[in-house]
């Protein structure tokens, strides 16, 4: 019963191949999830009542199942209709459509928020419903919506890890090969929990300073 | 020229415009006074389209506010100044001028931003051109309001109460520039509680009062003991502004 | 009838793993709830060493995937401490700890939502903390944790399905028996997934519905 970290030493080019991996999946499910998210914030804030509807169901049903489900739903139900794509692929997307009902919500805020006076100066002046949205309302909804957005992508990280059950050899994948190849899970995944909880740390404070940036000039508009 | 035809206009059970007329012809600045609630705002909300009319029309150079295709027309022949600004917060004073005349009147960018820089200047704001509006002090950024209105080279200049929120130095500032712009002979429809500004600045006065337009009268007469001031409602308005 | 295809016994199946599943997440959210209070009193106390140490211990929890966790306790215990564990402990000590880490926070905040001056007033009177705790704090702080502990409660029953990677048979290692068996992924998991929604809108609605009764007593009190 001695904690012996030093036989983690030889593996760590291999666990940090994992890393990088989680890192690329993070990152494109994130920019997935976003792209998605507005679209259905959009779709959220419609005039038509079946697109709100339909945007709140797509919302209600992927944050009430669990991932995993939603990810072998997806990576055993993908080849059943003919479409053939790797585990990342699949991770990639299952993790936008999950990440995205969540940050609909935060970008929904993020819009919401917007002093009605701003959009009716935008009205008043002629632009066009689709400029006022791509040039006012959305580079203000993301600014503000930083924060909530970062939270998203640290339970990406955290949640990425489940794709290790569909082969796919993020970070928690490799770990689980060096695991069984020393024969030191304890040391391994200990070293494993401290790694994500460092970086999901890591993440905040980017978020925070990102944060910060964005918004510095974007004080109060009250005179 | 700009028409209110018999405008009414309800929220729910509360008439705030109950038959309105009033006229504006280029180059006149008419001011609207009244007490709050008397209806002033929502008379300018309606004419820029921000209000659906109950009843009546309002037209600009022949463009009819209430139909959806001719709004946009009519809405390039006017522009607002806002009461609180409403400046977008995420650009920069010159981004804030700049949008609309490249947006909407599809203008060359280079030839906006110049003629923006020259407007920031006249107001005395040169060194503001890249500063971001939460930077600025009210009255900076109602002078910026005003430039934003103004690049769209409007017919017609909407002002909503644009100084009521501000202290009476800053209040000083935007007057001087509306003042100006009077003399300018821009055309503008103003509403406002500065008395004594309106006095000094405007070719007609008008009152309203509980959504009734009370009086439509050339300033003079309007001050004058006989005109304006015979009607009860209009004494007890500028004795009870005087007081303030 | 191909020996692939649904049989009724599947529903006794289905039933039998979201029997598995409710029973552990109800377990589990128990001894996180004492044992997440327990952090919080901890705290209220500011025991020293104990307190940081436990706020640490939180962070950790909270930051690092479940999966990691449960891997640690399931593989890496035996391994360590040379003790046998099963499946369904490895999945009530993982899942019990990963509970209190949040339950700590929001009881850290709840304690925290009562004003500093009702306590003083208290402590005036000649309380002493613990009857503080006990007649001043804890009612007030219960009824501003039932909606955070409710979303918690919801997201907790979803963290419950990971514990399938480790073999225990709750409803999504039923749900993977029946997709290799049947090979139906869409049917399987999107039933599945409904009986995941409808036990966690169960929970959402007990919690809204304890919320509004509670909310009613307090309004009640108020007058």
């Amino acid at each position: 019963m001695r904690l012996d970290l030093t036989i983690l030493a030889p593996y760590l080019g291999f666990l940090g191949q994992g890393a990088a991996l989680t890192a690329v999946i993070c990152l494109l499910s994130l920019a997935g999830a976003v792209v998605l998210g507005m679209l259905v914030a959009i779709a959220r804030t419609s005039q038509t009542v079946w697109i709100r509807r339909l945007a709140f169901i797509y919302v209600d049903v992927f944050r009430n199942i669990p991932f995993i489900v939603q990810l072998f739903f997806f990576y055993y139900g993908l080849p059943e209709i003919g479409i053939y794509i790797d585990a990342i692929t699949t991770g990639v997307i299952a993790l936008s459509i999950a990440g995205g009902a969540y940050a609909s919500d935060a970008i929904r805020s993020g819009i919401l928020a917007i002093d009605n006076g701003i959009l009716e100066a935008a009205e008043v002046s002629g632009l066009s419903k689709r400029v006022t949205f791509t040039r006012i309302v959305l580079p203000i909804a993301l600014r503000t919506s930083v924060r909530p957005l970062g939270s998203v992508l640290i339970n990406m990280i955290l949640t990425s890890s489940i794709l290790s059950t569909i082969t796919v050899n993020e970070l928690t994948g490799q770990a689980k090969i060096v695991a069984s190849d020393t024969f030191r899970p304890f040391e391994v995944y200990a070293v494993l929990l401290v790694v994500y909880a460092a970086l999901t740390w890591l993440v905040s404070i980017g978020i925070s300073r990102l944060h910060k940036r964005l918004n510095r000039d974007l004080a109060s508009e009250a005179a | 020229m700009l028409k209110v035809e018999n405008v009414k206009k309800a929220f729910g059970a509360a008439t705030v415009l109950d038959g309105v007329n009033l006229t504006v012809s280029p180059g006149e600045v008419v001011s609207i006074l009244g007490s709050s609630g008397s209806g002033k705002s929502t008379l300018i909300r309606c004419i820029n389209g921000l209000e659906k009319l109950n009843g009546g029309r309002i037209v600009i150079d022949d463009f009819d506010v209430a139909k959806p295709k001719e709004l946009a027309e009519a809405r390039k022949r006017s522009a607002t100044v806002f009461q609180l600004f409403n400046l977008y917060p995420h650009m920069t004073t010159l981004q804030n001028i700049a949008l609309a005349p490249v947006e909407v009147l599809k203008r060359p960018r280079a030839e906006v931003e110049q003629e923006a820089r020259a407007l920031l200047a006249s107001v005395g704001l040169s060194d503001k051109v890249d500063a971001y509006p939460a930077h600025l002090s009210g009255g900076q950024r109602q002078r910026v309001g005003i430039c934003r209105a103004l690049a769209m080279k409007p017919r017609y200049l909407l002002l909503d109460e644009v100084t009521s929120a501000l202290d009476p130095e800053m209040t000083a500032e935007v007057l001087a520039i509306l003042a100006k712009l009077a003399r300018e002979g821009t055309t503008m429809l103003f509403v406002t509680h500065e008395v004594d500004f309106a006095r000094q600045i405007s070719n007609r006065i008008v009152f309203l009062d509980k959504g009734v337009l009370l009086v439509d009268l050339p300033t003079k007469k309007f001050f004058a003991a006989s005109g304006g001031l015979a009607q009860p409602r209009i004494a007890q308005f500028l004795s009870k502004m005087k007081k303030d | 009838m191909r020996y692939g295809d649904f049989t009724t016994y599947d529903l006794l199946l289905l039933a039998q793993g979201l029997g598995v599943t409710v029973g552990l997440f109800l377990v589990t959210s128990l001894i996180g709830l004492v044992i997440g209070v327990l952090w919080g009193v901890v705290r209220f106390y500011r025991i020293p060493l104990l307190t940081p140490l436990i706020t640490f211990i939180a962070e950790l929890l909270k930051n690092s995937p479940v999966l990691v966790q449960l891997f640690l306790v399931f593989f890496g215990f035996p391994a360590f401490f040379h003790l046998n564990v099963t499946p369904v402990q490895a999945a009530i000590v993982t899942l019990s700890a990963n509970t209190a880490a949040f339950i700590y926070v929001i009881a850290v905040s709840a304690i925290e939502s009562v004003g500093r001056e009702q306590i003083d007033a208290a402590r005036a009177f000649g309380l002493s903390r613990w009857q503080v705790l006990r007649h001043v704090i804890a009612p007030q702080a219960a009824a501003f944790s039932i909606g955070p502990l409710t979303a918690l409660l919801v997201n907790q029953l979803q963290v419950t399905s990971l514990i399938s990677v480790i073999g225990v048979m709750d409803l999504a290692k039923i749900g993977a028996t029946l997709n290799l068996r049947t090979l139906k992924p869409f049917i399987v998991w999107a039933v599945v997934g409904l009986l995941y929604y409808l036990t966690a809108k169960l929970i959402a609605a007990a919690g809204a519905r304890y919320e509004t009764r509670l909310r009613r007593f307090s309004e009640f009190r108020g007058l």
